[in-house]
């Protein structure tokens, strides 16, 4: 865990202006506020949104569009996943039908 | 590492910084690890072109790199850590959105149920452990009468328990259509809110009416001589009888519309189409028969002319 301070020296480019600025839009979640508390998934968080508008260019008001598609991807990746896994449990003939099932939906 | 940083970032050896960033900014953005989670061949591309940015971009660099004082492979950059590295762990969780995955729910009852549970059990923040689960669905089917389903009408289902279920059924519904009653499934654990009541929707056939989307089909029988002189008759619809006119010259099968006397729904009105039927009298008497005998020797006519072509 680190702090607000530990947060800014680790990140480059980062101020502690720009961090309030993104926990106040609430792209940036540390779980206690008084002190704010952040975790490693925080600290490169804050690290991509100052590579997203630092190095790429991106408008600040375009971050936030960005991280939330960013985030869907995430959760629709972590639900497959875990799709995925629960299929993997099942008897060979039922992921074999699973299969199928998909392909002929994919054909249409 | 590549041979030659201009070209990794497709630019000539002359290309001003601005370029060099605009050409840089433009890769980036296609490539970018996290904007591309779990693709490998991008993230490669990606650092290659980062590297040559690294280099380019600062005009000490990129000069030593041009006289040939420095290889492409420069300085290492330290070693970053992907945003997206923690985004599939415990810490990124709670920043994972599974909101709009209602339409998949809609199709797939479920994997929607699936991912909403998946959601609500994500929305104990922190990662503390406290366990929290939505409750599941409870699904239930509902008979409705067919004037009910046209016209909208609110029913109780008796639960199993004893409880019960107000259903507020939308006018228009559809046989088969389930209905989602948020919140009136079983109870979750924890933060987890409860699971959503299904209600499938069965249909009971009415008599006379018939549904075509959101059209109402009613057969009507007509008289002989309201079939050649025309006239009006009364019509049954699903809103009480109106008067409809027959046009002279209307045959079986013949189709009437009235005008937004179907099915009302929030997506519009639908009409009412009344199929004409001519029906003889029960008894034919000795006038109708010595009428059509008549009419026969001077008026012979073959219905079934069109049929005989098309077989």
């Amino acid at each position: 865990m680190a702090s607000e301070q530990d947060v800014v020296a680790r990140v480059q480019h980062l101020t502690v202006t720009r961090l309030r600025i993104w926990v106040d839009q609430g792209l940036i979640k540390p779980t206690d506020q008084a002190p704010p508390n952040y975790s490693e998934a925080d600290v490169a968080r804050a690290a991509l949104i100052v590579n997203l508008e630092d190095e790429l260019g991106f408008a600040a008001d375009d971050v936030p569009v960005l991280l939330n598609l960013i985030d869907q991807i995430h959760g629709l990746r972590s639900e497959l996943r875990g799709l995925l896994e629960a299929l993997d449990d099942l008897p060979p003939d039922v992921r074999t039908t699973v299969r199928m099932r998909i392909e002929r939906r994919r054909r249409g | 590492m590549a041979e030659d940083l201009y070209s990794v970032l497709g630019v000539a050896k002359t290309a001003s910084a601005a370029d060099i960033t605009k050409a840089y900014r433009k890769l980036a953005k296609k490539l970018h690890p996290d904007l591309n989670p779990g693709d490998k061949a991008a993230e490669e591309k990606f650092k290659e072109a980062s590297q040559a940015y690294s280099i380019l971009n600062d005009a000490d660099k990129r000069g030593q790199y041009d006289r040939g004082e420095i290889d492409a492979s420069g300085q290492e950059r330290p070693q970053e850590r992907y945003y997206r590295e923690y985004a599939g762990g415990p810490q990124g969780a709670r920043y994972h959105s599974s909101a709009g995955y209602e339409d998949i729910g809609a199709f797939s009852d479920l994997f929607g149920d699936m991912f909403s549970g998946g959601a609500g059990a994500r929305g104990a923040r922190g990662g503390g452990g406290r366990f929290a689960m939505r409750g599941q669905d409870a699904q239930y089917r509902l008979d409705i009468s067919f004037l009910d389903a046209v016209n909208g009408a609110k029913q109780r289902i008796t639960l199993p328990d004893g409880g019960t279920l107000d259903v507020a059924i939308p006018a228009g519904v559809s046989a088969g259509q389930v209905l989602r009653l948020k919140g009136k499934g079983m109870p979750g654990v924890g933060e987890g809110g409860p699971g959503d009541a299904l209600v499938e929707i069965v249909v009971r056939p009415h008599p006379v009416f018939t549904r075509e989307g959101k059209d109402i089909v009613v057969e009507v029988p007509i008289s002989l001589d309201e079939a050649v002189l025309g006239g009006k008759i009364e019509v049954p619809t699903i809103g009480g009888r109106v008067m409809a006119t027959v046009p002279p010259g209307s045959n079986t099968g013949q189709t009437l519309r009235l005008k937004g006397r179907g099915v009302q729904s929030k997506a519009g009105a639908g009409d009412q189409l009344v199929r004409l039927s001519i029906t003889l009298p029960e008894t034919i008497d000795e006038d109708l028969k010595s009428f059509a005998e008549d009419w026969r020797k001077t008026h012979a006519y073959d219905p079934r002319g069109k049929l005989k072509e098309q077989v």
